[in-house]
């Protein structure tokens, strides 16, 4: 029996057996096939690299010469490496000899290759070591593609392990076989942390070499509130868990029974509780945990699907899905969050140095106009089947702000033109989720119908700590009294400007932050729909003045685990069974 | 097959051998400062692969096969570096001049250090 | 889309007279009209167009760039020209600042793609310092087209 801790990201018990799935990005392990097997793992390898040569030669030809002159010579030199004779030879020479999956071979061979350009001392020469690697990248892609039919094809509960999960991976996930997931590498805030909480099911992240300590077959217990992965465990943990399992839905179904009633406070505060979705599906997730409506609509997955990228259409017909579910409760339709993701990187020919500071989101957009036309348009039809509000993430400062709602106004206009409907009055507002929007939040109030603070970026941006980086994450926290200090002052500023204010990050989900917020001003959230039974309990159980008290000390504080100790001391004294 | 067919066969082989057997030889220099980076090694492997003779490149002390660009761009030759290249076949001495015009009279369409 | 694909050079004021908006675009719109940039007659139409959709909403970026656009069947392509204001124009930017640089863009109504094309180029070189500053400087024509055609070939201007 090992026990192995990491970060618990998503409430519950599991028990099942394990399986593992491997990632796009690590090394492959080496796993041994059998003689009878080679044909097929030699034909496999062969067909990953016809793939990869089809999927390039597409891709080539979709560039634009005068755009990408430079990105068609990088694909072309790809292709020919895919076209070349001794390469695929020293591939399937491997595996004839050596016995080892496709993916062995090709990730070996291609390593192998890379490492011999880092040894060059020339610059030009040894950055070539980055074209082997996406290579390498590519064919497996092809190869391990074809594997999620096995994670698509369940007949019994799992748990699922692998070194890393994509968000896109994780929302694929079968809720009714997929009962926890395990994973080495992540954080807390993690966008596959987020998924699988949205979806309800238990998971720990960075756990950092659990992979090395399974095998195919051993059951596991996922423990998604203390942290804790056993594998293999002994009859009497099994039964230990299976007691606390019993004792944790019992909670659940307890706040469940809230669901109708309002968010209030005991001193008759209301609290406009709403909820972040990613994917269509979750929006009557929101409804039935008692959300009343969406404050944060992400919009990436219909880009990370896919090769090829979304139609107006599809924009249209999964808005207005969601949009049809809240009928006349408020739906906020975030615009392009795309860049940083790494899967968004991985899918680029030349992968930025520094994607988060990067040209991603709204700055993205104002660079691909005809791309962000198709959404802005959708938006704008979907906004007469309910009460739609579109919001800008990533805004920095008052021109980006100025020319994204000139696109939106030219949309408009376009629209008029074509007698197509839509609510001219379409409120707009922005994510404050960096340092420079924060400081000069008083200014870009003046142009904008709300605020929505994303407390995860703002966070990231402020302390300068990447959250999806295992051996930084722990420096990460929204009650730093520099990211409090940032957002008691877009706070202040929204009041004064009469403009509405949310908060739409993570923050607004933890039971020991809440009532900060509260006492600090807040009045509307969006959370992750399985905590709104929670967040509306603890609501239901404070005073707007106990909350203010609360708010008042902690930002007389002035060091992170000050704060953090105090509240969630101030957070167990209302909510004791959930700590 | 029959005897006589086997018989054919090997006396084409034969003739072919004969006109085959041309081998021709040159040295060239690395001119542009960049090297034989991916882009001029993508050159050099589509000109190699216009001709039927085989084409063997060699930089003093690894030989490779100068139609596989894989191959050829672990060479990693820098500017400067002189590699000798081996044709052998019908084309062989079309296939030298075409690689030594790219190499050296166009060094690669791209820049050489100024002096 | 590069500048030197819609801007028209020979339209280029360096120096507006107007001090208001309406005068500016007045200005600008004449000037592309008389380097036969515009339909036959359409200058009075398109003038008014723009000062409309102006009032409407205002262009101003910001940082002392405005952005006056409209779309009309009376061109065929997308089609700019820049005028230059040392005193300022008061284009009732949300800023509150002086406008010195206006971009006037006359797009074809029925290419949508175009009129994007030429904005993401507008927005790109707008958002740089440099750039607006060196467009500040411009003295003459020439020394404004060259600064575009630099602009086109350098991201980071």
């Amino acid at each position: 029996m090992e026990i192995k801790k990491g970060i618990a990201v998503s409430p519950g018990i599991s028990i099942a057996r394990s399986l593992i799935i491997d990632s796009e990005d690590y090394r492959i392990p080496r796993r041994p096939i059998k003689p009878s097997q080679r044909i097929t793992e030699i034909q496999r390898a062969r067909n990953a690299f016809k793939d990869a040569i089809a999927e390039l030669t597409r891709l080539e030809s979709a560039q634009d010469q005068a755009k990408a002159g430079k990105i068609k010579d990088i694909f072309a030199v790809h292709l020919r490496f895919l076209h070349d004779r001794s390469l695929r030879k020293k591939v399937t020479d491997l595996i004839h000899s050596d016995l080892v999956t496709a993916e062995y071979a090709v990730s070996t061979i291609l390593r192998e290759i890379a490492s011999h350009f880092t040894k060059v001392k020339d610059a030009y020469i040894s950055e070539r070591a980055a074209d082997i690697y996406d290579i390498e990248r590519r064919l497996l892609r092809q190869l391990l593609g074809k594997k999620h039919e096995n994670i698509d094809h369940l007949t019994e509960e799992v748990v699922v392990v692998a070194r890393e999960l994509s968000p896109t991976r994780t929302a694929g996930f079968d809720r009714k076989y997929v009962k926890g997931i395990a994973s080495d590498a992540g954080g807390r805030t993690s966008h596959a942390a987020i998924v699988a909480r949205s979806l309800g099911i238990p998971a720990v992240v960075a756990l950092e070499d659990l992979t090395e300590y399974i095998s195919v077959g051993d059951t596991v217990i996922v423990d998604g509130n203390r942290g804790i992965v056993i594998v293999n465990p002994d009859q009497q943990t099994i039964r230990q868990y299976e007691e606390y399992s019993k004792e944790f839905t019992e909670l659940e179904q307890k706040l469940d029974a809230i669901r109708q009633k309002p968010a209030v406070t005991r001193d008759g505060i209301e609290i406009t509780l709403l909820g972040n979705i990613e994917f269509p599906n979750e929006a009557e997730v929101v409804l039935e945990k008692g959300g009343a409506g969406i404050g944060l609509y992400r919009t990436e997955f219909l880009y990370l699907n896919t090769e090829s990228e979304p139609t107006e259409q599809d924009h249209y017909e999964a808005y207005a899905r969601t949009v049809r579910v809240f009928a006349d409760k408020p739906v906020v339709i975030r615009t392009l969050d795309l860049g940083a993701d790494k899967y968004t990187q991985s899918k680029r020919f030349a992968p930025e140095p520094n994607p988060f500071l990067g040209l991603r989101s709204i700055r993205f957009c104002l660079q691909n106009l005809t791309m962000f036309k198709k959404q802005l348009r959708a938006i704008l039809r979907v906004s007469v089947l309910g009460q739609v509000k579109i919001m800008f993430p990533l805004i920095t400062n008052r021109q980006e702000l100025m020319q994204a709602k000139m696109i939106l106004r030219d949309v408009m206009e376009d629209l008029d033109d074509e007698s197509i409907p839509y609510n001219r009055d379409i409120p707009v507002g922005i994510m404050v989720e960096t340092p420079s929007a924060a400081l000069t939040a008083h200014s870009l109030a003046t142009d904008v119908d709300f605020f929505s603070i994303g407390t995860n970026d703002l966070t990231q941006y402020t302390l300068a700590v990447d959250r999806g980086n295992e051996l930084v994450s722990m420096l990460y926290s929204t009650v730093d009294p520099a990211v409090l200090r940032l957002i008691r002052n877009v706070i202040q500023d929204a009041h004064k400007a009469q403009v509405d204010l949310s908060v739409c990050g993570e923050m607004a989900s933890e039971p020991e932050y809440i009532m900060l917020l509260m006492g600090m001003g807040v009045r509307t959230i969006s959370i992750a729909s399985p905590m709104i039974p929670e967040i509306k309990q603890i609501i239901r159980s404070v005073t707007m003045e106990y909350c203010n008290n609360v708010a008042r000390k902690v930002l007389g504080m002035d060091s992170e685990r000050q704060i953090s100790a105090y509240l969630r001391n101030a957070a167990r004294k209302i909510l004791p069974e959930a700590f | 097959m029959t005897i006589g067919w086997i018989n054919t066969i090997l006396e084409m082989q034969a003739e072919e051998d004969t006109l085959e057997n041309v081998e021709y030889e040159t040295e060239l220099e690395i001119k542009n400062t960049e090297g034989l980076h991916m882009r001029p090694a993508m050159q050099f492997v589509d000109i190699a692969n216009r001709f039927d003779s085989e084409i063997n490149v060699s930089n003093g002390e690894t030989n490779v096969d100068g139609k596989s660009i894989m191959n050829i761009s672990m060479l990693a030759a820098t500017c400067g570096t002189k590699l000798k290249i081996r044709a052998k076949g019908p084309d062989a001495q079309e296939a030298i001049n075409a690689l030594r015009e790219l190499v050296e009279e166009k060094h690669f369409d791209e820049p050489t250090p100024k002096r | 889309m590069r500048f030197r694909d819609f801007v028209c050079f020979d339209a280029t004021i360096t120096e507006l007279q107007a001090s208001d908006r309406e005068g500016s675009i007045v200005e600008l719109v004449s000037s592309l009209d008389k380097a036969g940039k515009l339909g036959n007659g359409k200058c009075v139409e398109i003038t008014r167009q723009v000062i409309k959709r102006e009032k409407e909403a205002s262009t101003g970026l910001g940082k002392g760039v405005a952005v006056p656009h409209v779309k009309h069947k009376a061109v065929k392509d997308v089609v700019a020209a820049i005028g230059l204001s040392s005193t300022g124009i008061d284009f009732l930017a949300l800023d509150k600042q002086p406008v010195y640089s206006v971009i006037l863009l006359i797009s074809p109504a029925d290419d949508p793609d175009k009129h994007l094309q030429a904005m993401e180029s507008i927005f790109k070189h707008l958002q740089q310092d440099r750039f607006r500053k060196f467009l500040r400087q411009c003295r003459t024509p020439k020394q404004l087209e060259e600064l575009l055609i630099e602009a086109d070939e350098d991201p980071s201007l």
